[in-house]
C-alpha cells in the first residue's frame, strides 16, 4: 500500500511556493474583508461611528480591584483586544491598597496604570495635582466619541456628579451602589409593620422587632472607623438632619446643631438597638449577621443583596425587602452615591491615551454593562449597573427582581431620587478630612467622646488641615 | 600585602560586591530618602506648599498631641507584649520540660501561630475569637457569668485586645527559645543544689535563670524590634481604633502618610520610629555584650 506523505515530509518547490504566495496576496487584495471581517463585525455590534482601530498596537495595564463586577469585565476583556487591536492587561489590587498605589503611581508619573478603578472622592485630590485629564475633551471630541452611541448622559446623573470637578467630568463611572433599607419581611410582616418613611419610624420598628434575648437585633449600620465605612453611613444621616458640609461663606463646619443631632441618632441606633461589637463592623460584617438570620435589618448598599442571597451562605434567602433609606427631621432622604469609574492617567503617551480612552468607551458603554450584567455567562451577574437604559431593560429587571421584595424600584428611584454629588465633603483634602471624621464618629460611638465634643475635636483638627 | 593575598582580596570584593550593592538600594537608599522626605514639605493635598520645610516638621511633632498619646501607646504595647510572651513562654517551657514524651507535639503546636500572617491574625481575632455575642471569647466569658464585652470597641479594652492578640501570636516563639535552652542546661548542677538542699524556687533563681540570661536577652531584643513594627494585627483588628485607642505610632504615620497624603510629616513620624528602635537595639545589644 502506497504510504501518503505527512504535510511536513511533503516538499514545496520554489515555483510551487511563489505561485501561492501570488494568489494569496490576490485573494487579499480584492477580499481584505478576509482578514478585518471579524472586528469589523464587533465593531459593528457596537455601532459607534469611530475607528476602533485607532491605537491599533498600543499596550495598556488597567488596575482594578478583585470584585465580581471587574472579574466580570476580564472575562470578556478579549472583545476589547478583537475590537481595537490594544492590548489589554488587567492588574488586580485590594481597595484597601488601590488608592495609595494609584497616589504613588500618579505622583511619580511611571504611567504603571492607564486609567485604574477610582474612588469619587479623590478626584478634587487628583484634579488638583493634574494627575489625570480632564474628559470633555474627549467626550467632544468626533474622531475619539461618537456622542450619539456613547449617550454619556445615560449614566446616572448622581455618578457622574461626583466624578466630575466644578462641572468638568474627570472619569467615567463603571459600577456603583446606593444604600438603602435591607429588611426581613417576614419579620416586618409578622410584627405588622413597614418599612420606614422616617429616621424616627426606623427607631420604632426596631423597637419592635428587638430581640436579643433570641439571638435577633433589631438594626445596624457601619460602625468601623474608616472614610468608607462608618463615614459611608453619618453624611447621609447628616443630610437627613439638613446638615451642610460647608457654610454659606465656604468655611468646612462639621459641629452644627444638625451635625450633633445627626451623630446623636448614629449613637442612639447603634447602641439601642446593633449587637455590642457593631462599632467595629464593616459591611461584610452586617451582611454575614444578616444573612445568618441574626438581624432585623441594616441600611447598606443595595450591591449587599449579591451576598445576602447566595443561598450556599445565607439562611434568609426568600424573605428580604428593600426600602429607600428613610427621611431625616429636613425631611430629605439621602443614600451613599459610591461608584468605581475610571479616569486617564495625565502622565501617558498621545497614543495611549487614546487607547485609554478606547477602553473606557468600550468598558462603560450599553453593550459591555449588558454583557458583564444580565447577558453574562457566568453565575456572578453585575447588580451596579452604570446606565438607566439597562435598568430600565426588561431582562435585567426580571433578573434583579429575584434579589428580594422591591429592589429594582427601591434602587432606581435611590439612584436617581435620593442623593446629590455633595453627599460627602468634597475637597482635594478628603483623604485627611475623611479619616478625622471617621476617628470623631468612632469616638463617638464607642462612648469615648460625646457627639458634641467629638465633633468639636473634629472641627479643631480640620480647621488646621484647611489652612495647613 | 602579599599579590596572592592582594588578588584574593579583589576577587572577594567582586563576589561581594553585587549583594553589597543591592542591599545599598534596597534598604540604604529608602532610608536616606525617607530622611530627606522628613525635611520637605510633601503633601499631596496642598502641592503648591510643596518644598524645603527644615526642621518645621520636627517641631510640629513635638507639638503634635496625637504624637505623644501614640508614642505612649507604643511604649505601654512593647513593654506589656515583650513581658507577657517571656513570663508565659519561660512557664510554659519550664511545664513541657517536666513532661518526658511528646515534646515534639507542643513543639509543632507552638509554630502555628508564628506562621500565621499578623493580618491573618488580626482578622481572625476580630471576627472569630473577639466579636461579642458571637465570638469564642464572648461565649465563654458569659458562661462563667462575666458577661459579654466589646472587646475591640471599648477603648481600654480594646488596647488589652491588641496586647493579647500580639503575645498569642510570638509567645511560642519565646517558648521554643527558652525550652531549647532549659533542655541544654547541665543536670550535675541540679544534683549538686539539691544534695546542698536548695529550694526548688533558689535554684531556679541561682541557676536556672542565670543561665538562660543570653536566650531572655536574645528574646527581648528581637521581640522588641517586632513590637516596634508591629502594624498589621493591630491594623485588621481595630484600625488603631476606637477613635485612637490603639493607634500606635506606626499606624500614626501610615494614617498620616497614607490616609492623609502628608508624606514630609509621616516621613518625619518613620524616622523617629526608627531611632527609637535602633536605640532600643543598642541598648540590650550593649547589655547583652557586657554580660558576655
Amino acid at each position: 500500500m502506497k504510504k501518503r506523505k505527512s504535510i511536513l515530509e511533503k516538499k514545496i518547490s520554489r515555483r510551487k511556493f511563489v505561485k501561492n504566495s501570488v494568489y494569496t496576496g490576490l485573494a487579499l487584495g480584492v477580499f481584505p474583508g478576509i482578514l478585518t471581517y471579524p472586528s469589523n463585525a464587533l465593531a459593528e455590534s457596537f455601532g459607534a461611528n469611530i475607528n476602533w482601530r485607532q491605537a491599533e498596537g498600543s499596550e495598556i495595564t488597567v488596575g482594578l480591584i478583585p470584585a465580581g463586577y471587574f472579574k466580570n469585565l476580564a472575562n470578556v476583556k478579549s472583545t476589547f483586544e478583537d475590537l481595537t487591536g490594544v492590548k489589554l492587561n488587567i492588574e488586580m489590587t485590594p481597595p484597601a491598597q488601590i488608592r495609595n498605589k494609584a497616589m504613588l503611581d500618579f505622583s511619580k508619573k511611571t504611567g504603571m496604570w492607564a486609567t485604574n478603578c477610582t474612588d469619587p472622592m479623590f478626584y478634587y485630590l487628583y484634579e488638583a495635582n493634574g494627575w489625570v485629564d480632564r474628559l470633555d475633551e474627549y467626550l467632544e471630541n468626533p474622531k475619539l466619541t461618537d456622542k450619539k452611541w456613547f449617550d454619556y448622559e445615560d449614566i446616572q446623573a448622581s455618578w457622574r456628579g461626583t466624578t466630575s470637578v466644578k462641572g468638568v467630568p474627570y472619569g467615567i463611572p463603571f459600577d456603583g451602589e446606593a444604600t438603602c433599607q435591607i429588611y426581613r419581611k417576614d419579620i416586618y410582616d409578622k410584627a405588622g409593620i413597614k418599612p420606614a418613611n422616617t429616621l424616627d419610624e426606623y427607631l420604632s420598628n426596631a423597637q419592635k422587632i428587638h430581640d436579643p434575648k433570641n439571638r435577633l437585633w433589631a438594626a445596624a449600620v457601619r460602625g468601623m472607623k474608616g472614610a468608607g465605612q462608618n463615614m459611608y453611613i453619618y453624611p447621609s444621616i447628616l443630610a437627613g438632619y439638613g446638615g451642610k458640609w460647608f457654610n454659606s461663606s465656604g468655611k468646612m463646619t462639621v459641629n452644627t446643631p444638625e451635625a450633633i443631632g445627626a451623630l446623636d441618632y448614629y449613637v442612639k441606633l447603634q447602641k439601642s438597638f446593633a449587637p455590642s461589637g457593631v462599632s467595629n463592623w464593616n459591611w461584610p460584617d452586617l451582611a454575614d449577621a444578616f444573612g445568618q438570620g441574626t438581624l432585623g435589618s441594616y441600611i447598606d448598599a443595595n450591591s449587599t443583596a449579591a451576598v445576602i442571597n447566595n443561598a450556599e451562605k445565607s439562611k434568609v434567602v426568600g424573605k428580604i425587602g428593600y426600602a429607600r433609606w428613610p427621611k431625616g427631621p429636613s425631611g430629605k432622604r439621602v443614600c451613599s452615591i459610591w461608584n468605581w469609574s475610571f479616569p486617564i492617567n495625565a502622565a501617558l503617551s498621545e497614543k495611549d491615551k487614546v487607547a485609554t480612552w478606547l477602553f473606557i468607551q468600550w468598558a462603560c458603554s450599553k453593550e459591555t454593562q449588558a454583557a458583564t450584567s444580565h447577558k453574562f455567562a457566568g453565575a456572578y451577574k453585575r447588580v451596579g449597573v452604570n446606565r438607566n437604559s439597562v435598568w430600565k431593560n426588561s431582562d435585567f429587571q426580571s433578573l434583579m427582581s429575584k434579589m428580594g421584595d422591591n429592589f429594582v424600584d427601591t434602587s432606581i428611584k435611590s439612584y436617581n431620587q435620593d442623593t446629590d454629588a455633595d453627599w460627602r465633603p468634597r475637597t482635594a483634602k478628603w483623604p485627611a478630612i475623611g479619616g478625622e471624621m471617621a476617628t470623631a464618629i468612632q469616638s463617638a460611638l464607642v462612648g469615648e467622646k460625646s457627639s458634641s465634643q467629638a465633633l468639636i475635636d473634629a472641627q479643631a483638627k480640620i480647621d488646621k488641615l484647611m489652612m495647613g | 600585602m602579599n599579590p596572592s593575598v592582594k588578588q584574593e582580596k579583589s576577587f572577594a570584593i567582586m563576589l561581594a560586591a553585587p549583594s553589597v550593592l543591592v542591599l545599598i538600594i534596597t534598604t540604604t537608599f529608602p532610608i536616606l530618602y525617607l530622611i530627606w522626605s522628613s525635611f520637605q514639605n510633601i503633601n499631596l493635598a496642598m502641592p503648591m506648599n510643596d518644598g524645603f520645610a527644615g526642621i518645621e516638621n520636627y517641631i510640629e511633632m513635638f507639638k503634635d498631641k496625637q504624637y505623644w498619646k501614640s508614642f505612649r501607646l507604643t511604649i505601654i504595647y512593647t513593654v506589656s507584649t515583650v513581658s507577657l510572651q517571656l513570663l508565659i513562654g519561660l512557664g510554659l517551657a519550664l511545664l513541657i520540660l517536666r513532661i518526658p514524651k511528646a515534646q515534639w507535639v507542643f513543639r509543632l503546636m507552638a509554630i502555628l501561630p508564628i506562621v500565621l500572617a499578623p493580618v491573618v491574625v488580626g482578622l481572625f481575632w476580630r471576627t472569630l475569637m473577639l466579636t461579642p455575642d458571637f465570638g469564642i471569647v464572648d461565649f465563654f466569658t458569659q458562661a462563667i457569668g462575666l458577661g459579654s464585652h466589646a472587646w475591640l470597641s471599648e477603648p481600654k479594652l480594646a488596647l488589652f485586645s491588641v496586647i493579647l492578640i500580639h503575645t498569642w501570636q510570638w509567645t511560642p516563639f519565646a517558648f521554643l527559645v527558652l525550652l531549647a535552652s532549659l533542655a541544654s542546661l547541665p543536670s550535675d548542677l541540679y544534683e549538686a543544689a539539691k544534695i546542698d538542699r536548695a529550694s526548688a524556687i533558689k535554684r531556679f533563681f541561682y541557676i536556672t535563670l542565670p543561665l538562660i540570661r543570653p536566650a531572655i536577652i536574645i528574646i527581648v531584643i528581637m521581640r522588641s524590634m517586632i513590637a516596634l513594627s508591629a502594624y498589621a494585627a493591630i491594623y485588621a483588628a481595630t484600625r488603631g481604633g476606637p477613635g485612637t485607642a490603639t493607634e500606635i505610632l506606626n499606624l500614626y504615620a501610615y494614617r498620616t502618610s497614607f490616609l492623609e497624603v502628608n508624606f514630609g510629616y509621616g516621613s518625619t513620624l518613620a524616622v523617629f520610629i526608627l531611632v527609637v528602635t535602633v536605640s532600643v537595639a543598642t541598648v540590650l545589644y550593649l547589655i547583652r555584650k557586657k554580660n558576655n
